[in-house]
C-alpha cells in the first residue's frame, strides 16, 4: 500500500484496555501521533508542543480527540501509556494492540518504525519512528499531516481553519 | 560571486553557438516520431542502465531548465514545447515498460525475494524511483518554470498500453503532478526518510536526489514544505550508516530489508559525480567538502590540458556488466555545477578532440561510441546519455546552477516581465533578458532559414513599448496581436532587438 492514507482503519486498545477502532472516533477531528513512551527526545517534545497546540486552540480543542499511538507494544501495555500520558500529557489517549495490530496502524499510517539495539536506552533497544502529526476529520478521512518543525502556532491555525470549515463536527465524545 | 551575479552575468552573455546547439539537440530528440528512439539508444538490452530513455529525457528537461533559468530567462517559448515533448515521451511505454521486468526481482541484491515479488505494471505506484522521481520533477520544474498548472489537473499524466498479443488487456495508469509526489513522499514517510527503492529492496542515494529536487519545485509550486521535511528526515536516517564510505566516496545503496550498505568499492566516477551534481541542491557545503579530493581520483591529464575521466568495465561475478555509467558524462555535469571552470573546459576540450562532435540542422552533439580508446589510447567510449544530455547539460549549467534554481526561484514579478511566449520554427534566440530598472528586454535573434518561414517572436506583458533592431528604430517590425506583441526577426545574421517598456511595473 503507498500513497495518501486517505482512510485509515485501526483496530487497537486504548489505554483503559477498551478495544476502539478508527470508528469510535467518528464525529470528532482526530490529531494522531505515534511514538513510544521509552521516547527520550521526539515525543516529549511533540506531545507538548501538541499539548500546546490544544491549549492554543481553547474551548476549539473539544472538538478534538488528541491519540498516541505506540510503536512499541511489547513494553507499550495500556497501563504504562496510561500512567505515561498522566504524567506528560493527559490530553492524549494512548492506543496499544499486539504488535500485528499495530504492524496493521502502521502500514495504514505509512509509520516507519525500527527497532535499534541501544545500550544506554531502557531495555537495551529504543525505536526510531515516523514524527509526524495526522489530523483526520469528523468522517475518519485523512484532512493533513505536519512534520515535527512546524510550531505550535502555525499548527493551532492550521487545525482552526480545518475546525471551521467543518462547523459541525460534534464535540468530542459524543 | 554570488549566484544572482553569475546566473545574471550568464543572462546578459547569452548563449554560445554550442549552448545553442545542445538546445537543438534536446528540441531534435523531442520531436521525434512516437517510438522512434533514434540516436538514443544505448548498448545495453532493455533500458536497463544508466543511459535510458528516461534518464537522457529527464536530464534533457533539466538543461533545459538550467539554460532557462540561468541563460535565457526571458524565453520561455525556447523550452516549454521541447519539456512537454518530452514528458510526452517519458509516458511512452516503451520507457516504463522495464518495470513489468524488474518488478520481479532477481538482482543481485533481491534475488532471495523473487518468491514475495509479483510482476508489476504501474510504474510509479511503489519503489521505481528510478522513473517516478524523474517523472515527478519534470512535471514540477515544468509548473515552476513555466507557471503552468496543466500537469498538477488530475489524470493530466496518463501511462498506458496495449498490447493485442500479450499482456492481458490494457494497462492504464492516471497521474498527475500531485499524485506522483504524493505516492514518494509516503513511501518516503514509510521508510524512515531513508529513500525509494529502485529495483525493489534497493534504495540508491542517487535516485533519491531527484524526489528531493523535485520535492522543492512542488514546494515553490505549490507553497507546501515537503522538501524541508524530507532533507531533515533523510539527514538523520543517513547519519545511521554515513553518506560515504571508507574510501571517502559516496555509498551506493542500502537494501531495505538487511540494512546492508553497498559501498563506491569499485571507484566508479559516475556514482560520485552524478550524486555530488545533484546534492549540490540542497547539500551544498557537505558536496564541495569532498568534492576536489573525490574527482582528483578520477580525472586523467591528457595533451594541452585536456582531462579525460578513467572509466573501468564493471564485472560481476567473473561477467562484465553492460552498463553505460556515463563516468565522463556525469563528471563533466559535475565539474559545471561546482564551478570548476579548469576541469570543465579539460574534459569538454578532450570530448571535442576525441570524441567527434557532430552538427546536424543546428544540433550539437557526440554520437554513441562503443569503441573505449583510439590508436593512441585517449578515451572514446560514449554512450548517448553522454552525447546528446550530459556535455550540454554542463555546458548550458552555470556554477551552482541547479542550486539556484533549488534555492532561488524566480520571484511571482517574473512573470509578468515581458517574455517571449511564442517563437516561429525559423528563429533562434540567443540571448532574452529583462532589466527591470530600465525596462528593456535584451533579445538577440537570427532567422534559421530563408524566406516564408515562420521566424516571429511573440512578447507577453507589453503595454506602450519602443523597439529598436541593431540600434535602430524600427516599430514596423512589431505589430499587436491580440494580448502580445509580435515582432518578425529581420533577415541577415543575428540581429540584437531591445523592446523598452517604459511603464513596466511588477503586478
Amino acid at each position: 500500500m503507498t500513497g495518501v492514507p486517505r482512510q485509515p482503519r485501526f483496530d487497537l486498545v486504548d489505554h483503559d484496555g477498551r478495544r476502539v477502532s478508527e470508528g469510535d472516533y467518528r464525529g470528532s477531528h482526530v490529531i494522531l501521533f505515534f511514538g513510544f513512551t521509552n521516547c527520550a527526545m521526539v515525543c516529549p517534545r511533540a506531545l507538548a508542543r501538541l499539548t500546546d497546540v490544544l491549549d492554543r486552540l481553547g474551548p476549539a480543542a473539544d472538538r478534538i480527540r488528541p491519540l498516541y499511538v505506540t510503536v512499541d507494544p511489547e513494553r507499550d501495555t495500556p497501563a504504562v501509556m496510561k500512567e505515561y500520558l498522566a504524567r506528560t500529557a493527559p490530553r492524549f489517549t494512548g492506543l496499544t494492540g499486539t504488535p500485528e495490530q499495530i504492524a496493521a496502524v502502521r502500514s495504514a499510517f505509512r509509520v516507519f518504525a525500527r527497532r535499534v539495539e541501544d545500550p544506554d536506552a531502557p531495555d537495551g533497544y529504543t525505536m526510531p519512528h515516523t514524527a509526524i502529526t495526522y489530523v483526520l476529520g469528523p468522517d475518519g478521512r485523512f484532512l493533513t499531516h505536519v512534520g515535527d518543525a512546524v510550531p505550535a502556532a502555525e499548527v493551532a491555525q492550521r487545525i482552526r481553519e480545518l475546525l471551521e470549515a467543518s462547523p459541525t463536527g460534534a464535540p468530542a465524545g459524543q | 560571486m554570488s549566484l544572482q551575479v553569475e546566473s545574471s552575468s550568464a543572462a546578459t552573455q547569452g548563449l554560445d553557438r554550442a549552448q545553442l546547439g545542445h538546445i537543438r539537440r534536446i528540441e531534435a530528440l523531442s520531436k521525434q516520431l512516437r517510438n522512434d528512439w533514434s540516436g538514443m539508444e544505448s548498448r545495453v538490452t532493455a533500458q536497463d542502465d544508466f543511459g535510458a530513455f528516461r534518464f537522457q529525457l529527464a536530464f534533457g528537461a533539466w538543461a533545459l531548465a538550467l539554460a532557462h533559468r540561468h541563460r535565457l530567462p526571458n524565453a520561455p517559448a525556447v523550452f516549454k514545447p521541447t519539456f512537454e515533448r518530452l514528458i510526452e515521451k517519458m509516458l511512452l511505454p516503451e520507457v516504463w515498460l522495464y518495470w513489468r521486468d524488474v518488478s520481479r526481482g532477481g538482482g543481485p541484491f533481491n534475488a532471495h525475494l523473487v518468491d514475495q515479488l509479483q510482476e508489476q505494471w504501474d510504474p510509479v505506484a511503489r519503489d521505481n524511483i528510478m522513473y517516478s522521481a524523474y517523472l515527478q520533477s519534470m512535471v514540477s520544474m515544468y509548473q515552476v518554470l513555466f507557471d503552468d498548472d496543466r500537469y498538477a489537473r488530475p489524470n493530466s499524466l496518463t501511462l498506458d498500453h496495449f498490447s493485442f498479443s500479450w499482456g492481458g488487456g490494457p494497462h492504464t495508469f492516471h497521474y498527475d503532478e500531485q499524485s506522483i509526489t504524493d505516492r514518494i513522499y509516503w513511501q518516503m514517510v514509510e521508510n524512515g526518510y531513508l529513500g525509494v527503492a529502485c529495483e525493489p529492496n534497493c534504495v540508491f542515494q542517487v535516485c533519491n536526489q531527484p524526489a528531493i529536487i523535485g520535492f522543492r519545485m512542488h514546494d515553490i509550486a505549490t507553497g507546501s514544505s515537503i522538501a524541508e521535511e524530507v532533507v531533515a528526515g533523510y539527514e538523520r536516517a543517513w547519519s545511521d550508516y554515513g553518506r560515504l564510505d571508507d574510501n571517502g566516496h559516496y555509498r551506493i545503496l542500502i537494501t531495505e530489508d538487511t540494512k546492508t550498505v553497498v559501498d563506491n568499492a569499485h571507484k566508479a566516477p559516475h556514482m560520485d559525480a552524478w550524486l555530488g551534481a545533484m546534492m549540490n541542491a540542497w547539500n551544498r557545503d557537505f558536496v564541495r567538502e569532498h568534492y576536489r579530493r573525490q574527482v582528483s581520483e578520477f580525472l586523467v591529464p591528457g595533451d594541452d590540458g585536456t582531462l579525460s575521466v578513467k572509466t573501468d568495465e564493471l564485472e560481476f561475478n567473473g561477467r562484465p556488466i553492460e552498463a553505460d555509467g556515463a563516468d565522463f558524462g556525469w563528471v563533466t555535469a559535475w565539474a559545471s555545477e561546482m564551478g570548476d571552470t579548469e576541469t570543465l573546459n579539460g574534459l569538454l576540450a578532450h570530448a571535442d578532440r576525441y570524441m567527434n562532435p557532430t552538427w546536424s540542422d543546428g544540433a550539437l552533439y557526440y554520437p554513441r561510441n562503443d569503441t573505449r580508446e583510439d590508436a593512441d589510447g585517449n578515451l572514446t567510449l560514449l554512450g548517448p546519455i553522454t552525447g546528446n544530455i550530459l556535455i550540454g547539460y554542463a555546458r548550458l549549467n552555470v556554477p551552482d546552477g541547479l542550486w539556484g534554481l533549488y534555492n532561488e526561484p524566480w520571484d511571482r514579478d517574473h512573470f509578468s516581465e515581458p517574455l517571449v511566449v511564442e517563437l516561429g520554427d525559423a528563429v533562434d534566440l540567443t540571448r532574452a533578458d529583462f532589466d527591470r530598472g530600465t525596462g528593456r528586454l535584451t533579445i538577440h535573434a537570427a532567422r534559421r532559414g530563408g524566406d516564408g518561414e515562420d521566424a516571429h517572436l511573440d512578447v507577453s506583458n507589453v503595454t506602450e513599448f519602443e523597439l529598436t533592431v541593431d540600434g535602430r528604430e524600427q516599430p514596423e517590425l512589431a505589430c499587436r496581436r491580440d494580448d502580445l506583441i509580435r515582432i518578425d526577426c529581420p533577415h541577415g545574421g543575428g540581429h540584437e532587438l531591445v523592446l523598452t517598456v517604459p511603464s513596466w511595473s511588477p503586478r
